[in-house]
């Protein structure tokens, strides 16, 4: 086998690393995913008042505060014991349709697309955002910045910053908004319904219309078996914001069915040595290692398991494009890995329709968005769906409010297992003994992972702004036999 | 010296303010703007990366961005000067989660957004960027000052009136 160095440009500790091992023979006989984890969260967090954890938990990362910021406001909803006002849910709902998309849009473009576009084993140097912008027209990518500028507008004025949004306190909102924003939003939000409906389109057109990728999406090498875990309303449609945690089987039967306070009745989390990360699992059917079954309680998160777990979606454009998905590839559930990227879109475009309806509610101006907590405080869970899945956060307090534990699960954690397997299951079906690995081969083994639009926060924004991953293949005697890194 | 008329410069400081040392450019970003006034130089702190970057950075003449940076036997606390062109190493990969810079810069030169004709980049080497803390190593907080004069001199340094 041909022996790849690059060395990489920087030795972050925020390296993800995929190991691939290769038998006697030169076949791959396993394959393990590694990510970093930042450290001492829960310490920094014991000590302070816990309606600061709404903004200290967006600190976590750069590339989902809203998303911890909405969760950590829900956990201290619960915490105080204290139900909102319906205008601030709506509100809050709003805001959170507008991050959905500016984080679904750019992992679609910048991450998704390339691979497909221009063709998963294309050359590297033409394989991004720049080589698809050459593709598919300026025009396009022009819309691709607007539409985020859009979404990210959309949250910096209810959101109050930016980025690390400070809106959320326990009850409600910090303020409401005019009709003037209002009113700007509405034009925003019709444009992104426009948008949500071309990106579907253009992945129509460049993906679904090609016979080889859509033998790829559907083929087995990307294809695993397992549980399916989403929020949903109360017709059991996919909601981002609220709502219960259901579970589907492989068969696509409901499993289980819970509210975000019993989440500790219903996920375990088990520990290996070589990982950081822990491995959830579905506690009722138990931990069997990374293997596939109805008996291993493995379970995925994130928009395909989202559509897997409900029974549609909540507005009408995105509930005929959840159809058309299923009629594609065969009916509920879908199994195949690289079709998240399809149900992302199909969720992005919910999120745009669902900003709209709410962007048009008579309430949605209303100045009434905050509940006073009366109730001393002591204990509660916020869910939320993170674009790359369920989050749970989960606070005890003293009596006076003051932090005394803080349990996450994050979206990404919920992936672990499934994306060590997807690995596994790519690395096996594209590296053979004897044939050259390729960066195209690797880039492939890479799409079993990237479908899950994981999140690793800590290098997210030490330069050089990317998130290093480094691939290394080894023998049985653990040499290495090719690596390559970004 | 001072700073061009109509020339608009922005520093931006990046990074996590609780992840130890990853909060060095949002510190030395702050002490900048202790130092000039705001109708001079506008300063901004983010905790952002590639595409998010170019909708903060539009409509600048130039750009000074701090960073933590780890490299290959670095020693904390050493603050480098780089620019833009510097990092075209990384131009042309793919990533797991987001683009990087240089790419996010070069897609919106080619949407023609109005981007900053001269970025310069003060990397400060960082040791602990995974723990979450509010301080600094000692090495990396001591850099503070160095960091911040060379920043002031890159500033002072703009040709103008």
């Amino acid at each position: 086998m041909k022996k790849i160095m690059i060395e990489p440009i920087t030795r972050l500790e925020g390296h993800g690393k995929i190991d691939i091992f290769l038998d006697d023979d030169g076949n791959v006989a396993n394959a393990y995913l590694q990510v970093p984890e930042l450290r001492g969260f829960e310490k920094f967090c014991e000590g302070r008042p816990v309606e600061e954890l709404p903004r200290i938990t967006t600190r976590i990362c750069g590339v989902c505060p809203s998303a911890h910021h909405m969760a950590s406001t829900k956990a201290t909803d619960a915490v105080y014991h204290v139900d909102p006002p319906s205008a601030a849910k709506k509100l809050r709902e709003l805001y959170y349709s507008a991050h959905m998309m500016h984080s679904h849009i750019a992992h679609f473009y910048a991450l998704a697309a390339p691979d497909f576009v221009l063709g998963p084993t294309s050359d590297p140097a033409q394989r991004n955002i720049l080589g698809l912008v050459a593709k598919v027209g300026l025009e396009i990518g022009g819309e691709v910045i607007k539409h985020r500028a859009y979404a990210q507008d959309i949250q910096t004025v209810i959101g109050g910053k930016a980025t690390h949004s400070v809106c959320g306190l326990p009850g409600g909102m910090s303020k409401a908004i005019t009709e003037e924003e209002r009113k700007d939003f509405e034009e925003k939000a019709r444009s992104l319904v426009e948008f949500g409906k071309l990106s579907l389109k253009l992945f129509n057109d460049l993906v679904l219309a090609n016979k080889e990728y859509l033998e790829l999406i559907t083929g087995d090498i990307y294809t695993m078996k397992s549980y399916y875990m989403g929020l949903v309303d109360e017709n059991n449609k996919v909601n981002f914001y609220d709502g219960d945690i259901r579970v589907v089987d492989e068969e696509g039967k409901e499993f289980a069915k819970f509210k975000a306070a019993d989440y500790l009745n219903h996920i375990a989390e088990h520990t290996e040595p070589w990982s950081y990360l822990k491995f959830p699992f579905l506690k009722k059917v138990g931990w069997k290692g990374l293997v596939e079954g109805k008996d291993s309680g493995i379970y995925r998160a994130a928009p395909l398991a989202r559509l897997n777990a409900a029974d549609g979606m909540a507005t009408p454009l995105a509930q005929a494009e959840y159809e058309r998905m299923y009629q594609t590839l065969g009916g509920k559930p879908v199994h195949a890995t690289l079709a998240f990227h399809w149900a992302r879109l199909i969720e992005n475009l919910y999120a745009a329709e669902r900003l709209l309806e709410l962007c048009q509610d008579e309430e949605i101006t209303s100045p009434n968005v905050r509940t006073i907590p009366t109730a001393t405080p002591d204990e509660g869970v916020g869910v939320i769906e993170a674009p790359r899945g369920t989050l749970y956060h989960h606070y005890k307090t003293d009596e006076n409010g003051i932090v005394e534990k803080v349990n996450l699960i994050v979206a990404t954690a919920q992936n672990n297992p499934a994306m060590n397997m997807s690995i596994k299951k790519a690395a096996q079906g594209l590296i053979k003994a004897g044939e050259v690995v390729t960066e195209g081969l690797l880039n492939m083994v890479e799409m079993a992972f990237r479908a899950y639009d994981p999140c690793i926060a800590c290098a997210t924004h030490s330069l050089p702004g990317q998130m290093p991953l480094e691939i290394t293949i080894r023998d049985t005697d653990g040499n290495i036999v090719d690596r390559l890194s970004r | 010296m001072g700073r061009a008329k109509g020339l608009k410069t922005l520093v931006l400081g990046l990074g996590n303010p609780i992840l130890s040392d990853d909060s060095i450019g949002i510190r030395v970003a702050r002490a900048i703007r202790q130092r000039f006034d705001e109708k001079e130089v506008t300063v901004l702190e983010a905790s952002l990366a590639g595409l998010d970057l170019l909708d903060l950075i539009a409509g600048y003449d130039k750009l000074i961005l701090i960073d933590t940076i780890q490299t290959v036997d670095g020693h904390a606390g050493k603050v480098y000067r780089l620019e833009a062109s510097d990092l075209d190493a990384t131009l042309h990969t793919s990533s797991p989660h987001g683009i990087n810079f240089t790419t996010a810069l070069e897609l919106g030169k080619r949407l023609g957004m109005a981007l900053p004709y001269e970025i310069v980049i003060f990397a400060i080497e960082a040791r602990d960027v995974v723990t979450f803390s509010e301080e600094c190593t000692p090495e990396v907080e001591g850099a503070i000052p160095v960091a911040v004069d060379m920043v002031i001199q890159e500033l002072n340094s703009i040709p103008g009136s």
